[in-house]
């Protein structure tokens, strides 16, 4: 029996990544708390319109179920945050010490050195920041009207809530008090799933048990199973008071149960992408590649740049070709199973995905097995309690591609259980050290701390026996920079009334 | 006992240090402090005394008292008589036990035989110490029982035998050659990818040449250098 996802008591932006509804925009505010009762009073005006995980339109039934709002409104707190708000000591003390320290402290863990280091964030990461509030609509005028509801709320808590400035811009502004983020538009003004680099991006996020039409979606973004199946991974991985992976509650959730389940833990990154460096880098690079330029650029992400065709089952531009034929030839459903529906069974080398791909790196599938017959107990242990949900759109505009400067890149939003567990694992032994992949101390191109003291290097392997050399990068630059951010504890409805209403009670 | 696995010892060695003090600082607390401080990587001792692969020291405080672990399928007796006497439950618990002095602890796992080592922690050992002063290995030891009897390699070599213990479970984390030779390994890994990196796409001929050049400099029989220098962690 699967689990059935309390869908009015989770936060909409938990289950669904709202870009995928065609909400084109996003607002991302933080706000001080200065009084704990105001505070609570501020938190209970927003809690009325955050917006929950309830499926819009028609359910499965044939039903009419909740209609798709015109915006989006979703709320969490930092560690500070909850303390702000006065919940009870025995509550916060069972937080788990990530949470508690938030990100800037945990930079020797992430990797955030040199021009990532908390020393360069925007200014507002100097502030004490309690909430984030993010707001989501298919158009600017939908997210202002919200927007100014929300500064109004802020207003009318009289002293008890700041809404905090100090967001850099695409302007020169230092000073912003919001973040905003955007899809991309391509020349004729249509949005595109693209980011600054280029590249195709939110293609396959985890899968679990409880979301709605999982046998459709699964394939390739579950667990995999040893009969080659998907299977949708434990809603522990991802929501707190519910059996995890090795069938234990998350160890990450304070007490009462009330105040942690059906909530989760959101870390938030402003990562600025270097465009000119990678445009550069490309460029140098495919001048010594034996391939095409775009079939190096997606031997740097694990996916092609025009449609997202995963590089292991389009190894090279005339495999690519073939590709594409049969993608468009596809149904609807075709393609999705095309782009997410693989693993790196038939690339135990490497040669064609390559080890430090950004897509191998995030989620290796099954290949910490290393073609192993029956390594472990299933072909996803190594891999299955290191998934992380991704959120977020590209902000800002690159003005000129010539220069890395500015103010363009993405906001990332990662969320799960466990940050320590999944979020910084990833972060710190898969994409900034490579010991699992048995690729030394290479970082994984893209999103690397690469520096240049210490230049950087990857190797694109080839079939062994094929007579060919392998190909190596080297002196990778710094591609992508983190301009700040925060781990956030996204509380369910229930929590949120609680939390509002000063009623949490671990006793 | 497996106090040897192929070519490397597992060294362990328990030196008693007196009871009493200097002053309001313990013997046992100025040994530790002075272990604190010593430098680290390169600059460790340890990194010059030949062989070391992994080497720790700390300072034992006591025995820890194990009591009986808690038992889900075959319940413990001393459990049922609890129930109705704190004094019967205690009275079936292990006995508390206390060592009668603090102890230096000295591990190492290291390449060759023991008094070959020996000799050259007595000889190589040497650092300059937080205050700026220069320290050999008798600095770490001096408050240890009987070590004032310590004068040259020989004693030193007898004392800390009569300190040690035989491993009983040796695993060597490190491959059976010697420091020398696994620094070299290092070494010319290191560079040989950099090598690569540098002559992708190069005529053969051209690769050949500057191959030549490559060995030329990095002289891969000469053990005693260019290599990779004991305890360093980055490059």
């Amino acid at each position: 029996m699967t689990t059935n996802l309390d869908l009015t008591d989770i936060q909409g932006n938990i289950i669904k990544a709202y870009g995928a509804y065609n909400f084109q925009k996003a607002r991302y505010l933080f706000l001080r708390i200065n009084n704990g009762d105001k505070g609570r009073q501020f938190v209970d005006a927003i809690t009325a319109k955050v917006t929950t995980a309830i499926p819009w339109g028609k359910s499965e039934n044939g039903d009419v179920a909740v209609e798709k709002p015109r915006v989006t409104t979703n709320i969490a707190f930092t560690y500070s945050g909850l303390e702000a708000l006065e919940l009870p000591t025995a509550s916060l003390r069972e937080f788990p010490d990530d949470f508690m320290m938030g990100m800037s402290k945990r930079k020797d863990i992430l990797g955030d050195d040199g021009p990532s280091d908390p020393e360069n964030w925007d200014k507002i990461w100097k502030e004490k920041v309690h909430i984030w509030i993010s707001i989501n609509a298919p158009d600017m005028d939908a997210l202002i009207e919200r927007y100014n509801w929300v500064a109004q709320q802020v207003e009318a808590s009289d002293g008890g809530v700041t809404l905090l400035t100090g967001h850099r811009g695409g302007d020169d502004e230092e000073n912003l008090p919001y973040q905003d983020a955007s899809v991309l538009y391509d020349e004729s003004g249509n949005p595109t799933p693209k980011e600054h680099f280029g590249y195709t991006d939110g293609i396959g996020d985890p899968v679990f048990e409880g979301q709605t039409n999982v046998a459709a979606r699964v394939l390739g973004r579950g667990k995999l199973m040893r009969d080659g199946s998907w299977a949708p991974l434990a809603t522990g991985e991802f929501l707190l008071g519910h059996v995890d992976e090795a069938m234990e509650y998350p160890k990450t959730a304070p007490s009462p149960m009330l105040l942690s389940r059906n909530g989760t833990y959101m870390v938030y990154r402003k990562l600025h992408e270097n465009v000119a460096a990678f445009n550069r880098f490309l460029d140098e690079q495919s001048k010594s590649f034996s391939g095409s330029k775009e079939m190096l650029a997606a031997k740097f992400a694990g996916r092609w740049r025009d449609n997202g065709a995963p590089i292991v089952n389009a190894p090279d531009d005339a495999s690519k070709d073939e590709w594409d034929k049969a993608f468009e030839a596809a149904d609807f459903a075709g393609k999705k199973r095309m782009l997410t529906d693989f693993t790196y069974n038939n690339d135990l080398h490497g040669a064609k995905c390559p080890y430090s791909a950004h897509l191998r790196r995030i989620n290796p599938r099954g290949s910490l097995e290393y073609g192993v017959k029956e390594a472990y107990e299933t072909p996803g242990a190594l891999v299955n309690r290191r998934r992380i949900l991704r959120r977020g759109l590209p902000y800002g505009a690159v003005k000129d591609a010539a220069r890395d400067d500015g103010n363009h890149g993405i906001i990332f939003m990662a969320l799960n259980a466990d940050i320590q567990r999944q979020f910084e694992f990833v972060q710190q032994q898969w994409i900034n050290y490579a010991n699992d992949f048995k690729e030394g101390n290479d970082k994984e191109i893209l999103l690397g701390n690469h520096d240049t003291k210490h230049p950087s290097k990857a190797v694109l392997q080839v079939e062994p026996g094929s007579g060919k050399p392998p190909h190596f990068i080297n002196n990778i630059p710094r591609l992508v920079e983190t301009r700040g951010g925060d781990y956030f504890f996204i509380p369910s409805i229930t929590a949120l009334k609680l939390i509002a209403a000063g009623m949490v009670d671990p006793t | 006992m497996a106090t040897k696995s192929g070519n490397a010892t597992a060294l362990t060695v328990l030196s008693p240090i007196k009871n009493g003090n200097l002053g309001e600082t313990s013997f046992a607390d100025i040994t530790r402090e002075r272990c604190l401080r010593l430098p680290i990587h390169e600059e460790s001792p340890l990194a010059k005394v030949p062989n070391t692969y992994l080497a720790r020291l700390f300072i034992l405080d006591n025995v820890f008292y194990e009591s009986l672990p808690a038992n889900d399928s075959v319940f413990n007796f001393s459990d049922i008589t609890s129930i109705f006497s704190d004094s019967a439950r205690k009275k079936a618990l292990p006995r508390k036990d206390t060592l009668k002095s603090k102890y230096l602890v000295f591990s190492s796992n290291f390449h060759g035989d023991l008094d070959t080592y020996l000799t050259g922690v007595w000889e190589k050992w040497s650092y300059i110490d937080h205050e700026g002063t220069q320290r050999d290995v008798r600095h770490i030891w001096e408050h240890c029982v009987a070590f004032d009897r310590v004068t040259d390699a020989s004693s030193f070599i007898a004392y800390i035998k009569r300190c040690q213990l035989d491993a009983s479970l040796f695993f060597n984390g490190s491959t059976d050659d010697s420091l020398q030779e696994q620094l070299k390994s290092l070494y010319l890994k290191q560079e040989f990818t950099k090598f690569a990196v540098e002559h992708q796409g190069k005529s053969a001929s051209e690769i050949q040449q500057d191959f030549k050049a490559f060995i030329a400099r990095v002289q891969p029989e000469n053990l005693e250098g260019p290599t990779w220098q004991a305890g360093k962690s980055t490059p």
